[in-house]
C-alpha cells in the first residue's frame, strides 16, 4: 500500500471505515463529519489536488447517496478516493469549499443534480438548475425519470454587485455575436479596467450524464465523442479507458499507438485553432489567415487518416474500429510540412510588435490562483502548474515515447500561446515516434459484455485533463460522471481579466480556450 | 511589413474553385449512407444505430426501411452490422436540404 494511504490511516485511524483498492484507485470510506479535515489533510499536507468530486445515488443498494472526492497522486500514478455516505432523510454534508476553492462548482452541481446540501458553502446559489426550475427536483436522482418535463416556476438569480462611484456594469451575452454557445458575462468596470467579472453558464444543459444511464454501452461511446466537439477523441478515449479498466481488458499495442496518434492530431489542430483565434482577436488578419490555413491542412490530414475531419468514429471499447488510412510516409511528410510552416508562422507572430504588445502581460493568471482553482491543461501549464496526464497518469502508448511537458511561469496570453505552440511541436514528435514504432497486429479485442464494476478513466485532452468515472451494472451504465477540463478552467477567467481593459477580454477568453458544450452537459 | 508581403505573395491563392470544380472526399471518408436492394429487412442496422435514425414501416404487407440523414452521425455502424453489404457509407457529403423529408432515403420490399 502506498505511503499516502499509510499516513492517512495513521492520522485518522478509526475514522477510516473501509479501504479497498482496485487497479490504481484506493477507495476510503470515511465518516462524513470528518470529510473537511481529511480533504484538508490530503490537499494541504500530502499536497494532492482534487481532480473531481461527484455523487452517486445508491439508495437502491443501501438507502444512501455517496459523494466521492478524487485526489490524484502523480508520483506513482494512483488515485485516492474518499467516499462519504449521506442519508436520504438528512441530505446534508459539510462543504469543503472554504478549505479547497476548486470544490466550489462541484458542490453546487451536486446540490442541483442530487439535492445534497453542502453546509457552509460560501456561495450556495443554484448552478445548473435555473431559477425557473422547481425546487426539490433533482435530475440525476434515480427516481427522476428521463422523460420528466417539470413545470416552469418564477424565480430570480441574484448577481454579485459591485457598487461605488463611477462603477458601471456591462452585461454581455448569453447570446453572442458569432456562432458560439450561450454564456453570460457581467463586468463591473471603473473607467477602462475591469474590477469584477461574474460568469454564468449552463444555459443549454443537456443532461448528458442522465442520457448515459439510458443508452446501451456500445452506443455510449458515440455520445461521449459528441460531448465536446473539438475534443472528441479525448472524450471517447477516456470513456473507453474507464470501460476497459472495469472489464480488465488489455487492448492491442497497435490500437494504443493509433489512439496516441489520434489524440495528438486532435491536440495539434486545436492548438493551431487557438493561435488563429488569438491572432483574429487582435485583428492581425495575416497571422490568422495563415494559422487557419494550417488548421485546415491538419483537418484534411485527419480526414485522410480517419475518414473524419474531427477524427470521429475511430475509438471503441477494446481498441479502435479501423486502421489508420494513408501511408506512413504520406502522413509523416504532411506533418513535417505542417510543422515547418507552423514554425515559420510562429516566428512571424513573435516578430510582430502590434501582436506582441497586445498579448504580453495581458490576462495574467497567477500561479496561486491557478493552483487554487485547479486550472488544468495548457492554461495551467502556462501559469506554472507542471501537470500533464500523459506523463503523470500515462495511458495509450505514452509511456513508450519521449516528449517534454511545456511549462511557463508568466501566466499571460503570450505564455499560453507559446505553451501551445511548443506543444504542437512535441505532438508532431509523438506522432512520428508512434508511426515509426507502429506494431503490427490486431486493432481491437472483442467485447461482448462489461462486468459490474467501477473505474476512472483519465486523459489529457487538448484543453487539459478529462476524467470519467463509470459504474456499470447488468451490462448497463449505472452512473457516468464526466469532468471536462473546462469545468475546472471557466472560473479562472474571472481572475485573468482583473485589471485588464474590456477590449482585451476577447483575447483573454480565447487564450483560455474554454468549451461551452464540454462544461454545459 | 515587407516580410508579410513576401509571405503573402509566396502563399498565393489557397482557396479552391469549389463548388465550380467538385471537391472529392478522400477514400475512406464516411459520408452519406446508402441502402441498396440487397437488403433483406433483417433489422440488424436498426439495432446498432446510435442515434436511432433507421426504422421500419409496414403497410399492407410491404416493408420499408428508411434512414434519415438528419440525425445520422456517419459512424458507419450500420455498414459494419449489415451481413448482406446492403448499406454502405459513401464519399458523398453535400447533404444540405430545405426540408427534412428530402433527407430520408428508403427502400421497399418487393411484393
Ligand atoms: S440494410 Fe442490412 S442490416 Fe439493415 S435491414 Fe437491410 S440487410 Fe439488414
Ligand atoms: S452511419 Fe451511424 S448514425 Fe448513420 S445511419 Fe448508420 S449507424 Fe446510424
Amino acid at each position: 500500500m502506498n505511503a499516502n494511504i499509510e499516513s492517512i490511516k495513521k492520522e485518522f485511524n478509526t475514522n477510516v471505515l473501509e479501504v479497498s483498492t482496485l487497479h490504481n484507485e484506493t477507495y476510503l470510506t470515511v465518516k462524513k463529519e470528518l470529510i473537511v479535515k481529511m480533504c484538508d489533510y490530503i490537499y494541504h499536507h500530502l499536497d494532492l489536488p482534487v481532480v473531481c468530486i461527484f455523487a452517486t445515488d445508491e439508495r437502491k443498494i443501501d438507502g444512501s447517496f455517496k459523494i466521492h472526492y478524487v485526489f490524484s497522486e502523480a508520483r506513482d500514478d494512483s488515485f485516492i478516493i474518499l467516499r462519504i455516505s449521506i442519508d436520504e432523510k438528512n441530505p446534508k454534508y459539510p462543504s469543503i469549499t472554504n478549505k479547497i476553492a476548486s470544490a466550489n462548482w462541484y458542490e453546487r452541481e451536486i446540490q442541483d443534480m442530487f439535492g445534497l446540501i453542502p453546509q457552509g458553502h460560501p456561495d450556495p446559489r443554484r448552478l445548473m438548475n435555473f431559477e425557473d426550475w422547481p425546487a426539490g427536483v433533482h435530475p440525476l436522482r434515480k427516481d427522476f425519470d428521463i422523460k420528466t418535463k417539470p413545470p416552469r416556476v418564477d424565480g430570480e438569480y441574484i448577481y454579485r454587485r459591485v457598487e461605488g462611484e463611477g462603477v458601471y456594469e456591462i452585461p454581455v451575452g448569453p447570446v453572442h455575436a458569432g456562432v458560439i454557445e450561450p454564456g453570460h458575462f457581467r463586468f463591473s468596470v471603473a473607467g477602462e479596467p475591469i474590477i469584477n467579472l461574474e460568469i454564468r453558464h449552463f444555459y443549454t444543459h443537456k443532461g448528458v450524464e442522465k442520457l448515459f444511464e439510458n443508452i446501451s454501452i456500445d452506443k455510449a461511446v458515440f455520445l461521449a465523442e459528441r460531448i465536446s466537439g473539438d475534443n472528441s477523441v479525448a472524450h471517447a478515449v477516456t470513456f473507453c479507458q474507464a470501460m476497459e479498466k472495469i472489464a480488465g481488458l488489455n487492448i492491442p499495442p497497435r490500437a494504443n499507438h493509433i489512439r496516441t496518434i489520434l489524440l495528438e492530431l486532435e491536440r495539434i489542430y486545436n492548438h493551431i485553432a487557438d493561435i488563429a483565434g488569438i491572432a483574429t482577436d487582435v485583428a492581425f488578419s495575416f497571422g490568422a489567415a495563415h494559422a487557419n490555413k494550417l488548421k485546415e491542412d491538419v483537418l484534411q490530414l485527419n480526414e485522410r487518416v480517419t475518414g473524419s475531419r474531427l477524427l470521429r468514429g475511430m475509438n471503441t471499447i477494446g481498441g479502435v474500429r479501423r486502421d489508420i488510412g494513408g501511408s506512413k510516409d504520406e502522413i509523416l511528410l504532411s506533418l513535417s510540412i505542417i510543422q515547418r510552416d507552423f514554425r515559420k508562422l510562429m516566428e512571424h507572430l513573435s516578430s510582430t510588435p502590434s501582436l506582441m504588445d497586445r498579448i504580453e502581460t495581458t490576462g495574467r493568471l497567477y500561479n496561486d490562483i491557478a493552483k487554487g482553482l485547479h486550472v488544468v491543461g495548457p492554461v495551467g501549464r502556462a501559469s506554472g502548474i507542471d501537470r500533464d496526464m500523459r506523463r503523470d497518469h500515462p495511458y495509450a502508448a505514452y509511456k513508450e515515447f519521449n516528449f517534454k511537458v511545456i511549462v511557463s511561469k508568466a501566466g499571460d496570453v503570450h505564455a499560453r500561446t507559446i505553451v501551445r505552440a511548443d506543444e504542437v511541436c512535441e505532438s508532431v514528435g509523438l506522432i512520428e515516434q508512434a508511426l515509426w514504432s507502429l506494431p503490427e497486429g490486431d486493432i481491437r479485442v472483442k467485447v461482448d459484455k462489461i462486468p459490474d464494476g467501477y473505474a476512472l478513466g483519465i486523459c489529457e485532452a487538448p484543453r487539459g485533463e478529462t476524467i470519467y468515472w463509470i459504474r456499470t451494472s447488468g451490462n448497463k451504465i449505472e452512473r457516468c460522471k464526466v469532468r471536462d477540463p473546462s469545468f475546472c478552467n471557466w472560473l479562472s477567467i474571472e481572475y485573468a481579466v482583473l485589471d485588464n481593459i474590456v477590449p482585451d477580454f476577447p483575447i483573454i477568453n480565447k487564450s483560455l480556450s474554454l468549451s461551452y458544450s464540454g462544461n454545459d452537459m | 511589413m515587407l516580410e508579410i508581403l513576401r509571405k503573402t505573395i509566396k502563399a498565393g491563392c489557397q482557396t479552391t474553385k469549389y463548388p465550380a470544380v467538385p471537391d472529392i472526399a478522400p477514400e475512406g471518408f464516411r459520408g452519406k449512407p446508402e441502402i441498396s436492394d440487397k437488403c433483406t429487412f433483417c433489422g440488424d442496422c436498426i439495432k446498432v444505430c446510435p442515434p436511432g435514425v433507421i426504422w421500419f414501416t409496414e403497410k399492407s404487407g410491404e416493408k420499408t426501411l428508411s434512414l434519415s440523414y438528419c440525425g445520422c452521425i456517419f459512424c458507419g455502424r450500420c455498414e459494419e452490422a449489415c451481413g448482406y453489404g446492403a448499406i454502405k457509407l459513401t464519399q458523398e457529403y453535400e447533404l444540405a436540404s430545405k426540408t427534412k423529408e428530402d433527407l430520408i432515403t428508403s427502400i421497399r420490399s418487393k411484393l
